[in-house]
């Protein structure tokens, strides 16, 4: 085997530090997940904007599965990850997370000025960028660092040392699938090196900067462009052509965005904005209550329990339809409507 | 110009066509697909438009989503009607003569009928091939059930197929049927609430078939629909656990069944196995060989060298355009257009005539539902089609009296029978004045308490059951349409009777209220013994050019080769000399890739 080399200057210097960044990792993957829902959902099932729907539909699941593998790497260094807790979600709009705050994301319809936020949230990181631990630009410079973490810690205290996991705790393709790409179990450095590439290239290409390309061919997988250009690809609509180069304008296939089929979903919701005991409130409670479950089915998941992703899948289609009957209720404000909030509702409450 | 030779010329691009060329790629033959329908499909957004076309159908039967197109016609079920004496009903693609409807339907589209299947994967039973010498009825096949094991394997793998071995039990078959620790790629589709309320109550059941003693037993069905994948099964083809095929174009699509329970007509993610999946590797995947697919192609004839028997080409007219007469060479030649189609085909080539038996044998499974409400919710509706059923039927001595026949236990309700639950809002909005809270209660007390059963009838190969031609009888483009003469016998009728009698049974021990009825307006209504029954069509149409041991009595050999042109094999459901219980497909495939081998040592 390959002799582990330790990293110059590593930011991630101790296990605790370790898993706390996987945490921010899991966080961070999160955090774009119900904007791009939002802009998802707020698309009218009218099949004209067919192909954008596919696109974001598409980056939404693997950023499921980017959770999935921060998490099977902070399970197999002896994490545990949490995601049932009030602070999980976050309060959009929001920056993301530790990140050097340049920008907010939103809870928003889908729309021209939603869809360049995810750009940014997405940009791929310049081949001059540092590993960036605390307030990185782009979320590849993360995840180099807690790469550069894990190999530190591998040739400081012995990989036997790092990687204390059970392996009956990954979550493996048994449970998770069509997820936007194979889910790695992570065992070894090795295997967790393959996860967070998987994670950076999907988001940001193969190469980040060079290729539009999101390198998953590797995985099995079809070539797919990175989440960057996919975004780019609706903005402008038209498909990337199989040559074309990452500063280019695409020059495939194109196809047409009707930016206004869409339902006009307010910005950032809230439940408090409506009384309790209304009909709006009752609702809204009712898609919190089932995403905060979703979130506590899959801290179990997490959390050596990997068959409660089979309860979680089918949380997650009733969820959807609560989204969009959400989306068609009136707001009382303006021409919009309501859309859902994204708030941590426990059962109990 | 040269007109192109290729190895292999197929007609079809259905199931048995895109496994044919699949096999043909991996040995590095060329090979041209021609395919009567439309593209739609291949590409993912076009899939996208059957589902669309799927959603705003009034009526939701097999070939909605796949819009007619009359330079390739294909049959429906809502043109099924009564046949009245002497006059063939014509209003459908199919001239039907009778004196009973022909009830059953494929797709003309590539994909072919896979598109529209169940999916369920059952292998025939060992006495399924014996049929003859073992209970005096139909044919033998010049094959036995071991001859085609391997083959079943390997078709299971190609269609990938769900099911747990130690779940599977079938009458007159012991732990040889399946082989030591044979796995399936998949781990069987959980079993929905339905099946285990009646595992539960059927426990123990044994019904009197006169003097035979029939043990009741529910058990889970294989199907060709995505499910876990068992972490134990080594896919032969790469030596690795076995990988789920997604939807065509899609690669995060379809992994597993999402129990969008619209499997017949349309599967909107691609989860449910169809012809597309091995067409798409067949012409994109690795392979020394090429496959070509050209759609709009409908062929009309063969031609055939009068020194030899040999084909000589394929006639066939593109469309839109001048219909010019083209002919597609290859050194091989197979039609796999489905039974009905291959048949019509060679009539009017005017081949294989020399056993008279072309055309001859058509089958189906009459399909005969009962109905009931349970006295408690059971939770219809939900998943596939049909998870399990009771396959005590299958086989055993009473069919020295009447047909075998299958069980499904239907999970969607009354949909088949009444249309249910759409039937049940009109009724209590329209007759019952119903709204509101109390229309609600109301339709979730019967919706929920739905309960059907559907009975798969074998029956038994006559050549009075035929398809034939007629050049009075041509469509848009000049080529006959399939001219269809069908009965059924008193075997079938007996066979009938039983299943409504152990229906009766079965339900009475339930503490069911039965509501099965049967009006003599129906298309497929029949009397026996003083009651009447209505069957449907199953989709398994079979028959017409049965496979045997000699020229004189059969229309192909048991690899599928055509006696009289020994460059031309038929594959497909017409091959099969009896249906016996199974869905055919699994055979059909099993056949089919039997069929490669013979075709791969042809052409060394």
């Amino acid at each position: 085997m390959k002799k582990v080399e330790s990293p110059k200057d590593p930011q991630i210097t101790t296990l605790e530090s370790l898993y706390k960044h996987l945490q921010l990792a899991i966080e961070v993957e999160h955090f774009t997940i119900p904007p791009y829902l939002c802009a998802l959902y707020s698309i009218k099932d009218d099949g004209r904007n067919r192909v954008a729907a596919e696109l974001i539909q598409s980056v939404v699941m693997e950023e499921m599965l980017h959770m999935t593998l921060a998490s099977n790497i902070l399970l197999a260094v002896g994490g545990r990850p949490d995601l049932h807790h009030s602070n999980f979600i976050p309060t959009y709009p929001e920056h993301m997370p530790h990140s050097d705050k340049k920008f907010k994301v939103s809870l928003e319809k889908f729309s021209k000025s939603a869809i360049k936020t995810f750009m940014k949230i997405e940009k791929p990181e310049t081949s001059k960028a540092k590993p960036e631990a605390h307030k990185y630009h782009t979320i590849a410079q993360f995840y180099d660092a807690v790469l550069e973490g894990l190999e530190y810690l591998c040739f400081t205290l012995g990989p036997d040392k790092v990687f204390t996991g059970k392996k009956h705790h990954q979550i493996t393709n048994k449970y998770y699938y069509g997820g936007g790409g194979r889910v790695i179990p992570v065992i070894d450095l090795k295997s967790a090196m393959h996860a967070v590439e998987e994670i950076k290239e999907q988001g940001e290409g193969h190469i980040a900067g060079k290729s539009i390309y999101d390198g998953d061919h590797k995985y099995g997988q079809p070539r797919e462009v990175a989440h960057y250009y996919r975004f780019n690809e609706i903005l402008e609509g038209q498909f990337y052509a199989p040559r074309d180069k990452p500063k280019k304008k695409p020059s495939g296939e194109t196809f047409k965005v009707h930016w206004n089929s869409v339902y006009r979903m307010r910005k950032n919701p809230k439940a408090g904005d409506y009384d309790p005991g209304s009909p709006i409130r009752e609702k809204m409670d009712e898609f919190n209550r089932s995403y905060t479950k979703l979130l506590a089915l899959l801290d179990k998941s997490f959390s050596g329990h990997p068959s409660a992703l089979l309860e979680a899948v089918q949380l997650m289609y009733s969820l959807k339809y609560k989204a969009v009957a959400l989306m068609k209720i009136p707001s009382g404000k303006g021409n919009t409507t309501v859309g859902p909030s994204f708030e941590f509702l426990p059962e109990s409450t | 110009m040269k007109t192109k030779v290729y190895d292999v010329v197929i007609v079809g691009a259905g199931i048995s066509g895109a496994l044919v060329a699949d096999q043909l790629k991996r040995k590095g033959r060329s090979v041209l697909i021609l395919e009567a329908g439309l593209d739609e499909g291949l590409k993912p957004s076009s899939y996208q438009d059957y589902l669309e076309h799927f959603y705003t159908q009034e009526v939701k039967v097999p070939n909605s989503p796949y819009p007619n197109n009359p330079n390739a016609p294909q049959s429906n079920v809502l043109d099924i009607q009564k046949i009245e004496p002497g006059k063939p009903d014509v209003s459908g693609y199919y001239v039907q003569y009778g004196p009973l409807p022909f009830s059953s339907t494929n797709t003309r589209a590539v994909g072919g009928t896979t598109l529209h299947w169940l999916g369920i994967c059952l292998r025939m039973l060992p006495n399924d091939f014996r049929m003859r010498s073992k209970y005096g009825y139909g044919v033998d096949w010049p094959l036995k059930y071991k001859d085609l094991k391997s083959y079943y394997e390997q078709a299971e793998l190609e269609i990938g197929v769900s099911a747990d071995v130690e779940d599977l039990w079938y009458p007159g078959t012991n732990a040889s049927f399946f082989g030591k620790g044979y796995r399936f790629p998949m781990h069987k589709i959980p079993p929905s609430y339905l099946d285990q309320v009646l595992t539960r109550r059927l426990k123990g059941m044994i019904y009197y078939d006169q003097q035979d003693e029939v043990k009741i037993d529910v058990v889970s069905i294989p199907q060709g629909r995505n499910s876990i994948p068992n972490k134990h099964y080594i896919d032969p083809r790469t030596n690795k656990p076995y990988q789920p095929v997604s939807a065509v174009g899609h690669p995060h699509m379809g992994e597993r069944c999402e129990g969008n329970s619209s499997c017949i007509p349309i599967c909107p993610v691609q989860a449910k196995y169809n012809a597309l999946k091995t067409l798409d590797k067949a012409v994109n995947g690795k392979g020394k060989g090429r496959v070509e697919v050209r759609t709009q192609c409908v062929v009309s004839r063969l031609e055939i060298d009068s020194d030899n028997g040999k084909i000589k080409g394929v006639i066939y007219q593109h469309y839109p355009g001048s219909h010019k007469e083209r002919t597609a060479v290859g050194k091989c030649y197979v039609l796999a257009a489905s039974a009905i189609e291959n048949a019509k085909l060679m009539l009017a080539s005017g081949a294989a005539k020399t056993s008279g038996q072309l055309g001859c044998n058509l089958m189906d499974h009459p399909y005969l539902l009962t109905w009931a409400l349970m006295p408690d919710p059971v939770g219809p509706f939900r998943g596939p089609f049909s998870t399990s059923g009771i396959p005590s039927f299958r086989d055993g001595p009473f069919r020295k009296r009447h047909s075998a026949f299958r069980t499904d236990i239907g999970n969607w309700g009354w949909n088949f029978p009444t249309g249910a639950p759409f039937s049940d809002v009109q009724l209590m909005v329209d007759q019952h004045n119903l709204f509101g809270k109390e229309l609600r209660n109301q339709l979730y007390n019967s919706v929920q308490k739905q309960f059907r059963f559907g009975f798969l009838i074998e029956q038994i190969p006559q050549t009075s059951n035929r398809v034939t031609i007629d050049p009075n009888h041509v469509d848009a483009m000049g080529n006959y349409r399939p001219v269809i003469y069908y009965n059924l016998s008193e075997y079938e009728l007996a066979g009938f009777a039983t299943a409504k009698s152990f229906s009766d049974q079965v339900f009475q021990r339930l503490g069911a209220a039965q509501f099965t009825s049967y009006a003599p307006s129906d298309p497929g209504f029949v009397q026996y013994e003083g009651m009447g029954y209505s069957f449907h069509g199953s989709g398994h149409i079979v028959g017409t050019h049965r496979m045997g041991n000699h020229a004189h009595d059969s229309v192909v050999s048991k690899t599928q080769k055509c006696w009289d042109h020994q460059n031309l094999y038929l594959v497909g459901c017409g091959s099969m000399p009896t249906i016996g219980t199974s869905n055919p497909t699994l055979t059909m495939a099993a056949l089919a890739l039997q069929a490669s081998e013979s075709i791969i040592n042809d052409l060394r």
